[in-house]
C-alpha cells in the first residue's frame, strides 16, 4: 500500500547467495559466538547450578521463540497456538523419563497409581528408548501442525483469523489436557523425574549437559534456519509474508510453502519441549494456556521479529527479566513486561533491532484488516 | 550493521549481569540474618486467596523479630510472584534455596504447584512448608506437610452428616474441579462409603475444569438427583478457586436450602463468601484444621494482630478475614523456628531433627504437634457451618488433634 | 379451635384428656392433645444443649395443631429469632433481640428488657435447623399476618410433610382459619396430597391426583414409590389412577426440563452475546483484535461496584438501584477507557493488525494488574437487590432464577439498541460505511478516524455494559475478564466479522450446543466439543456464518 515498503531495505539480499550465506549476518555471528563463550564459561568456570539451570532454560526459549519467528516474522503467519508444539515435545519428554524411571526403579509413576491403573497405558511402549521419544515428539508435532495447517491453509485461512483459531487449538488442548481422563496426569501433569540416561536429575553433571545440549541445539537451529531463510526459499516466504497474492498470480503455489514451514516450525517447537521438561522438571497443561503462546509472540516482537537473532535477544531478556524480577520485584514484573511491549509496538516497531524493514506489511491489511 | 551487533552484545551481557544480581541486592545485612522464602502467588488465578499468605508469613517473622528473633539472627522474608504458573514455582524455589540460600520455604496452595517445588526441595535438601490440607498419599523428608490429609480431616465431617445430629445423609453428589486433589478425597470417600456397605448408585460424581463458572444445569442435576428416593442427599463439593462462590450463587438461587441438601464445602473458606449474600446459605458446611470462630484467646490475639498488621503495612486483603491456610501458614514459621532454636541451628538437617516432640499452641485453640514418624503436623478438626455474616459458625470441633494419617486406607 | 373463648377451649380440652384417660388410648393420642405449649420450657429448651433445642422445636411442631394462638406467636417469636440470629442466651436463659449481634433484648419468657452482654448465639446444627424452620413454618401458616408469610409457611410445610407427624390436622386447622381464597385452594390441594396414605381408597386416589397437579421429579419419585404399595397389586381402580398421575407427571417433568434447558442455553448465551458483542463491532470495523476486551467487561462491574458505593454513601436507601444507576456509568467508564486506548496506543497501529494484538495484550496485562494493586484482588462484595437473587418455579422442575433472566434481559436490550445505533443514527451509518469499504466512505467526507475512535469507545462501553450484566452472576475480581476472551472471540469469528445478527446466532448456537452437550460428557467436553466443532467449521468457511457486506 504505501511506497515506503518498496523503498526500504529488505532483511535479507535479494541476490542469491553463495553457501555460507549465515556468516553474511553479523548478529547471527555474534550470538554464535555468545553461545560458544557460554559453553566454555559451563565447562571450564563451573557455575552455580542455577545460573546453569537457568542459561539452560533461556537457550530453550530462545529455541522456541525462533520457531515462532520463522512462521511469524518470515511468512506473516502469528501462531497463537505454539505452545500446544512445545507441550507436544515437553509431554513425550516427560512419557519418556517416567518410563524411563519405571523400569529402572519399578515404581510407577504418581498419576498412574492415582488413575488406579496398574502399569504404563500400551501407547506408552518404546518410549524408553530416548531416540525413538525424540522421534515421536517431532514425528506427533509435525503431523498436528500438517493436519491443523493443511485444513487452513487451503481454505486461505489467514491474518487474525489464523491467530485466532490457533488460540482456540490450543486452548482446546489445554482443557483436554487438565482432564484427568486424558490421562498424562490432567492437571498436575507429569512431574518428579529422578534419572536421565541414569543419571541422577539435579546432579551438577546432568544439569551442565542439559543446558549445554540446549545451548548446542540453539545454535543448530539458528545455522538451520539461516541457511533456510537466506536461501530461494527464505525469498519466497518473504515474497508470501509481503504480497501472497501477487505471489500466487505469478504462478508460485504458497500451500506447499506455508505447509512445509509450518510443519517445521511447530517440531523446533516440539525439540525445545524436549529439552525445557528435564530442566524444569514438571510438564503440565499450564504450557497449554493461551496466554503462554501470546507470551511467545511477545518475545519475538520485543527483540525483534523477522530475524532470527532478534528472537534469541527477545526471549533472552524478557525471561531473565522474568525470572530475575518474579522474585525481587514481584509487584513490579507485570507493568514492567507491559510497558516494555507498548513501547516496543509503538516506538520501535521492530523490537530492540531498530530495523525498519516491517514496517508495512500490505497483506496483512488486505486479508485481516478488513479494508 | 555493526554498532547493531555490539548493541545487542552489550545487551545479552548486561542481562547477564541482570541473572547475578539477586545475590548482590543484600549484601550488606545478608551475615547477620537467616532468610525465609515465600512462594505464593500474588497474580494469576490464585491470586485472591493465596497473596494473603505472603503477608502473614512476614507478620509472623515481624513477631519472631520483635522478640529477639531466632537463634540470635533476625529474620528476613524474601517473597516472590509466581505468577500461578506451577513452573515457576520450581523455578523461584530453586532460585531461593541456591542463590538465596533461605533457611525454609514457606508456599504452594494448589497440589501441582507443591509437586512441581517437590524435585526441586528433595535435590537441594531444602525445607517446603506446605500450608494446605490436600490430597495425602504423600510423604517427603523434605516437606512439613502442615495442614490435614483427608483420612483425618474429611472423613469426620462426612461422619457427622451421615450422624443423627446431621441429616442423616445416605446419598451423595460428588462435584469437584478436575485435578487430583478431588479426585483423590472423591476416591477414599467412594471407598469409605464402600466399607459402611453403601451401595454404588447411592452416589453420583461430577467434574468441571478449574475456574468453571457456568452451574446452571449441575444445580438442576442436584435437584434431580435429590428428588429422587433413597434417603437424604449431600453435595461433596470439592470445587476450587472462583467457582466456589459461582457455584454456591446458583444453588441458592434455585432455591435449595441447607436444610434440603447440604453442601460440604471442603475448600470452602471465609474468604469465597466474600462476595455473596449469606443469609440463602446458612447452614452449609465446610471443615478444616483452624476456622476464624475458633474460641480463645490466642486466636483473638492473632485475629487482632492481623487487623492491625493489614491496617499499619496498608495490606490490600481484608483486615477481618481470616481463613485456615492463613493460620497454618503463620503456625509453619512458628513451628519452624521452635525447631531451628530447638536445633540450635538452621542447617536443614538438623531442623528436621528437631520436628520430633515439636510442640506448640496456635492459634487454633489446639496444641500442634510433630512425632519424629513423618512430617506430618497433628491438628484439631473443625466443622464450620455458614452464617449470614459470610463466615463461619463452629458447629463441631474435634476433642483433640488427632494423629494424622498420610496415606488413607480408602483409596 | 384456636377461635375458641379461653374456658370452652379448657373445657373441651379437659374433656379430650377425661376422655383419653378413660379410653386408654395410645400415648401419641395424648400427645395430640397437647397441653399448651410451655412456653418457659421452651424459652430454657433453645438455650440448652443442641437436643434439647431441637426436642423444643419439634414440640412446637407437634403441639402446633391444638396449641393457643398465643402460644404459637409466642414459640414463632423464639424460632424466627433463632432463625435470625436474634437469639442470645445468658447462661440458659433466652433473649429476643431487635437485630442480630444487639446489645440488649427482651427476656423471651419474662418480657423484661435485658442486657444481652457476654451473651452466646446458640449455632444450629443441620438437624436442629431443618425442625426450627419447620416449627416457624407452620407457625407462619397459623398465625402469618400476611398472605405472603402464611402460603411461604405453607411451602415449607409441603417440602417437610415427612417430618411433621400432624400434617393434616395443622393444614385443617389453617384452612378454617383462612381468609385469602387463593391460598386455602393451596391448602386444601395440600391436605388432599397429605391423605396419600389414608385408609380410604378414593381419599388416596384423590391425593394422587393432587400430587400430579403439582409436577416435580419429586412428585415422580413420591408416586412411583408406590407401585411397590400392595393397593397397586389389588385394586385395579388405584393402579389406573397412579399409573395415569405418574405418566402426567413424567410428561410435565420432561416439558419443565425441556423448559430448564432452553433457559439454561438462552442464559448462557446472552452472556456470550454482552462478552461478544462489543468485540464485534471493533473487530469488524478496525479488524483489531481487541485482547482487553475481558479486562474492559472487568472495568464495567468495577464501575458497578463504585455505584454501589456511592449509593451506599449517599443514598442507603434506594441501594437495591445501583445496578440500574450503575449501566450509564459502566458504559461511561468502559468507553472512557477504550478512548484512552485508542487514542494513545491503537491509533498508530492500524497498519498493523497483529502488533495491535499485543498492544491489546499488554494493555490487558496492565488493567488486570492496576486493579489488583488498586482493589486487591479479592471477590468484590456485591449486595444483590431482590430482583437479582433468588428464583421463582415456574413449571415442573424449571426455576426462573432472577438473575439469569437480569442477564437475557439486558442482552436483547443492548441487542435492541445496538441495532438502532447500527441502524438508525448517523453514528451507526458512519460505521457501516466504514466498515464496508473504508477508501470510499473516507473520500465521501466521512472521517474515518473519528469514526474508528467513537465505534472503539462504543464497543468498549458495550464491554462495560456485560460487567453490569455479570456481576450478579459471577464473581468480580481483577482476573474475570480472561475466562471470556477465546469464547467471545469464537462467537465474532463463528458469527461473521462484522454482523451483529451473526453475533447473535453464533452465541445462541455456542451457548445451546454446551448446554445440550454438558449433561451427556460432562462440561469439559461439551466445550472441547463444541470448540473443536468451530475451529473445523471455520477452516471450511473462513467468513463465519454470515458474511457481512463489504469490499475489500
Amino acid at each position: 500500500m504505501s511506497g515506503a515498503a518498496d523503498s526500504l531495505p529488505s532483511p535479507v539480499n535479494a541476490r542469491p547467495r553463495r553457501s555460507a550465506a549465515w556468516l553474511h549476518e553479523p548478529l547471527l555471528v555474534g550470538i554464535l559466538l555468545l553461545i560458544l563463550a557460554a559453553c566454555l564459561v559451563l565447562v571450564g568456570l563451573k557455575p552455580a547450578p542455577y545460573v546453569v539451570n537457568t542459561i539452560g532454560q533461556l537457550a530453550v526459549f530462545a529455541i522456541l521463540a525462533v520457531s515462532l519467528d520463522l512462521i511469524w516474522g518470515y511468512l506473516g503467519i502469528l501462531s497463537l497456538g505454539h505452545g500446544l508444539f512445545f507441550a507436544i515435545g515437553g509431554y513425550v519428554c516427560a512419557m519418556h523419563l517416567l518410563s524411563h524411571a519405571f523400569s529402572a526403579t519399578g515404581v510407577a509413576p504418581d498419576f498412574v497409581q492415582f488413575m488406579g491403573w496398574k502399569t504404563l497405558p500400551a501407547y506408552w511402549a518404546g518410549l524408553t528408548n530416548a531416540p525413538y521419544a525424540l522421534f515421536l515428539a517431532m514425528a506427533l508435532s509435525g503431523a498436528v501442525a500438517f493436519v491443523f495447517g493443511f485444513a487452513s491453509f487451503r481454505s486461505r485461512v489467514n491474518g487474525v483469523y489464523f491467530s485466532i483459531i490457533s488460540q482456540a487449538l490450543v486452548y482446546v488442548a489445554m482443557l483436554l489436557m487438565f482432564r484427568n481422563d486424558t490421562g498424562l496426569g490432567g492437571n498436575n501433569g507429569m512431574t518428579g523425574f529422578p534419572l536421565l540416561f541414569g543419571y541422577p536429575m539435579g546432579s551438577a553433571a546432568v544439569t551442565t549437559g542439559l543446558a549445554l545440549a540446549s545451548l548446542g541445539a540453539l545454535a543448530a537451529v539458528l545455522v538451520g534456519t539461516r541457511a533456510l531463510v537466506a536461501g530461494r526459499i527464505g525469498r519466497r516466504m518473504l515474497a508470501c509474508r509481503d504480497d501472497e497474492t501477487r505471489l500466487r498470480t505469478l504462478g508460485y503455489g504458497t500451500t506447499r510453502l506455508k505447509l512445509g514451514i509450518w510443519c517445521l516450525s511447530a517440531m523446533i517447537a516440539a525439540l525445545a519441549g524436549v529439552l525445557y521438561v528435564p530442566q524444569v522438571g514438571i510438564i503440565n497443561p499450564r504450557v497449554l494456556a493461551p496466554d503462554l503462546s501470546i507470551e511467545i509472540a511477545v518475545w519475538v516482537a520485543i527483540g525483534g521479529m523477522g530475524r532470527l537473532g532478534g528472537a534469541v535477544i527477545g526471549a533472552v531478556a524478557v525471561n531473565a527479566l522474568k525470572f530475575w524480577l518474579s522474585a525481587a520485584m514481584p509487584e513490579a514484573w507485570p507493568f514492567i513486561l507491559s510497558g516494555l511491549v507498548l513501547v516496543v509496538v509503538l516506538a520501535l516497531p521492530n523490537g530492540l533491532l531498530d530495523f525498519a524493514s516491517l514496517r508495512t506489511k500490505p497483506t496483512w491489511l488486505r486479508n485481516g484488516g478488513g479494508r | 550493521m555493526g554498532p547493531m551487533a555490539e548493541f545487542t552484545r552489550r545487551g545479552l551481557i548486561g542481562t547477564a549481569a541482570a541473572l547475578a544480581a539477586p545475590a548482590l541486592i543484600r549484601p550488606a545485612w545478608a551475615a547477620e540474618t537467616v532468610k525465609l522464602g515465600c512462594l505464593f502467588s500474588s497474580s494469576g488465578t490464585m491470586a485472591n486467596i493465596e497473596g494473603r499468605l505472603n503477608y502473614v508469613v512476614r507478620m509472623a517473622a515481624d513477631q519472631l523479630n520483635a522478640k529477639g528473633g531466632v537463634n540470635g539472627r533476625q529474620v528476613e522474608v524474601v517473597t516472590s510472584d509466581p505468577a500461578s504458573d506451577w513452573p515457576l514455582y520450581a523455578q523461584i524455589g530453586r532460585q531461593m534455596l541456591q542463590q538465596e540460600k533461605v533457611a525454609a520455604l514457606f508456599g504452594c496452595w494448589t497440589s501441582v504447584s507443591r509437586k512441581s517445588v517437590l524435585p526441586v526441595v528433595e535435590q537441594n535438601d531444602g525445607l517446603l512448608f506446605y500450608p494446605l490440607h490436600f490430597e495425602g498419599e504423600e510423604n517427603s523428608k523434605n516437606v512439613v506437610y502442615v495442614n490435614s490429609p483427608p483420612a483425618s480431616s474429611v472423613l469426620p465431617a462426612v461422619d457427622y452428616l451421615m450422624g443423627s445430629e446431621g441429616v442423616s445423609a445416605k446419598r451423595f453428589f460428588m462435584i469437584g474441579s478436575d485435578y487430583v486433589w478431588p479426585r483423590t478425597i472423591n476416591k477414599i470417600l467412594k471407598g469409605y462409603w464402600a466399607s459402611k456397605g453403601i451401595a454404588e448408585s447411592a452416589w453420583r460424581e461430577e467434574y468441571v475444569p478449574l475456574g468453571f463458572s457456568n452451574f446452571q444445569t449441575l444445580v438442576n442435576q442436584i435437584r434431580t438427583f435429590a428428588a429422587q428416593p433413597g434417603g437424604q442427599p449431600i453435595v461433596v463439593l470439592t470445587v476450587v478457586g472462583s467457582s466456589i462462590p459461582d457455584f454456591l450463587r446458583e444453588f441458592a438461587n434455585q432455591g435449595i436450602l441447607a436444610t434440603d441438601v447440604p453442601i460440604l464445602g471442603l475448600d470452602m473458606v471465609e474468604a469465597d463468601l466474600e462476595g455473596l449474600d449469606t443469609t440463602k446459605l446458612i447452614g452449609h458446611l465446610n471443615c478444616w484444621a483452624y476456622l476464624q470462630a475458633a474460641k480463645g484467646e490466642r486466636n483473638a490475639a492473632f485475629l487482632s494482630d492481623w487487623a492491625a498488621y493489614v491496617k499499619a503495612k496498608n495490606v490490600p486483603f481484608s483486615a477481618d478475614t481470616v481463613i485456615d491456610p492463613m493460620v497454618s501458614a503463620y503456625d509453619s514459621v512458628q513451628l519452624w523456628a521452635l525447631a531451628a532454636a530447638k536445633a540450635k541451628s538452621f542447617a536443614v538437617p538438623e531442623v528436621r531433627k528437631a520436628f520430633a516432640g515439636l510442640s506448640y499452641e496456635g492459634p487454633s485453640g489446639y496444641t500442634l504437634t510433630m512425632t519424629g514418624e513423618n512430617n506430618y503436623v497433628s491438628r484439631g478438626i473443625f466443622i464450620g457451618s455458614v452464617n449470614e455474616k459470610r463466615g463461619f459458625d463452629v458447629l463441631w470441633q474435634s476433642p483433640d488433634a488427632p494423629k494424622p494419617v498420610p496415606f488413607s486406607p480408602y483409596g | 379451635m384456636a377461635e375458641l373463648p379461653q374456658p370452652v377451649s379448657f373445657l373441651v380440652r379437659g374433656v379430650r384428656v377425661a376422655l383419653a384417660l378413660i379410653l386408654m388410648v395410645s400415648a401419641s393420642m395424648a400427645q395430640a392433645a397437647a397441653d399448651p405449649i410451655d412456653r418457659s420450657a421452651l424459652a430454657r429448651a433453645v438455650c440448652s444443649d443442641g437436643a434439647g433445642l431441637a426436642r423444643g422445636a419439634d414440640d412446637v411442631v407437634r403441639s402446633a395443631a391444638t396449641a393457643s394462638a398465643d402460644d404459637l406467636a409466642f414459640s414463632g417469636s423464639i424460632l424466627r429469632a433463632l432463625l435470625d440470629r436474634r437469639l442470645a442466651c445468658v447462661g440458659d436463659t433466652s433473649v429476643l433481640l431487635d437485630r442480630p449481634g444487639g446489645s440488649e433484648g427482651r427476656d423471651a419468657a419474662t418480657g423484661a428488657t435485658r442486657s444481652a452482654a457476654g451473651a452466646r448465639s446458640p449455632v444450629l446444627g443441620l438437624r436442629q435447623r431443618g425442625l426450627v424452620e419447620t416449627g416457624a413454618g407452620v407457625v407462619a401458616l397459623l398465625t402469618g399476618a400476611s398472605t405472603a408469610q402464611r402460603s411461604a409457611g405453607l411451602a415449607t410445610l409441603e417440602r417437610r410433610a415427612a417430618a411433621v407427624p400432624e400434617a393434616d390436622t395443622i393444614l385443617e386447622r389453617a384452612r378454617a382459619a383462612e381468609t385469602d381464597a387463593v391460598l386455602r385452594a393451596a391448602i386444601v390441594q395440600a391436605m388432599q396430597a397429605a391423605a396419600l396414605n389414608a385408609p380410604e381408597p378414593a381419599r388416596r386416589r384423590a391425593a394422587i391426583g393432587a400430587i400430579a397437579d403439582a409436577p416435580s421429579s419429586a412428585a415422580r419419585s413420591r408416586l412411583a414409590s408406590l407401585r411397590t404399595d400392595p393397593a397397586y397389586a389389588a385394586d385395579p381402580a388405584f393402579k389406573a389412577a397412579l399409573d395415569a398421575g405418574i405418566a402426567r407427571v413424567e410428561r410435565a417433568v420432561t416439558i419443565g426440563d425441556g423448559l430448564a434447558l432452553s433457559y439454561n442455553a438462552l442464559s448462557f448465551a446472552s452472556i456470550l452475546f454482552m462478552a461478544a458483542v462489543g468485540l464485534a463491532i471493533i473487530f469488524g470495523l478496525m479488524g483489531v483484535i481487541n485482547l482487553a476486551q475481558g479486562e474492559l467487561i472487568m472495568v464495567g462491574a468495577y464501575a458497578a461496584y463504585g455505584v454501589q458505593e456511592a449509593f451506599r454513601m449517599v443514598a442507603p436507601g434506594l441501594i437495591d438501584l445501583y445496578l440500574v444507576a450503575a449501566i450509564p456509568v459502566a458504559f461511561l467508564a468502559s468507553a472512557g477507557v477504550g478512548i484512552v486506548v485508542e487514542a494513545l496506543i491503537l491509533r498508530h497501529l492500524y497498519r498493523r493488525p497483529l502488533m495491535s494484538l499485543l498492544a491489546t495484550w499488554a494493555v490487558s496485562l496492565f488493567l488486570i494488574n492496576l486493579v489488583r494493586v488498586v482493589f486487591g484482588s479479592q471477590n468484590l462484595q456485591f449486595g444483590m437487590p431482590s430482583y437479582v437473587s433468588g428464583g421463582v418455579p415456574l413449571y415442573a422442575d424449571f426455576i426462573v432464577t432472577w438473575n439469569r433472566l437480569f442477564a437475557i434481559a439486558f442482552a436483547a436490550v443492548t441487542l435492541a439498541a445496538t441495532l438502532l445505533i447500527l441502524k438508525r443514527t448517523p453514528l451507526g451509518l458512519d460505521i457501516r460505511a466504514v466498515t464496508q469499504n473504508r477508501d470510499m466512505a473516507g473520500a465521501l467526507g466521512i472521517r474515518t478516524r473519528r469514526v474508528d475512535r467513537l465505534a472503539f469507545g462504543f464497543g468498549s462501553g458495550l464491554a462495560g455494559l456485560a460487567g453490569v450484566a455479570l456481576c450478579p452472576i459471577y464473581s468480580v475480581n481483577p482476573g474475570m475478564g480472561a475466562t471470556f476472551i477465546v469464547d467471545s472471540f469464537m462467537v465474532v469469528v463463528l458469527g461473521g466479522v462484522g454482523t451483529v445478527v451473526g453475533t447473535v446466532v453464533a452465541a445462541l448456537g455456542i451457548g445451546g450446543a454446551n448446554v445440550l452437550i454438558e449433561p451427556f460428557y460432562g462440561a469439559v467436553a461439551a466445550k472441547v466439543i463444541v470448540l473443536v466443532g468451530i475451529i473445523v467449521f471455520l477452516q471450511r468457511r473462513p467468513e463465519g456464518l454470515f458474511v457481512a457486506r463489504r469490499r475489500r
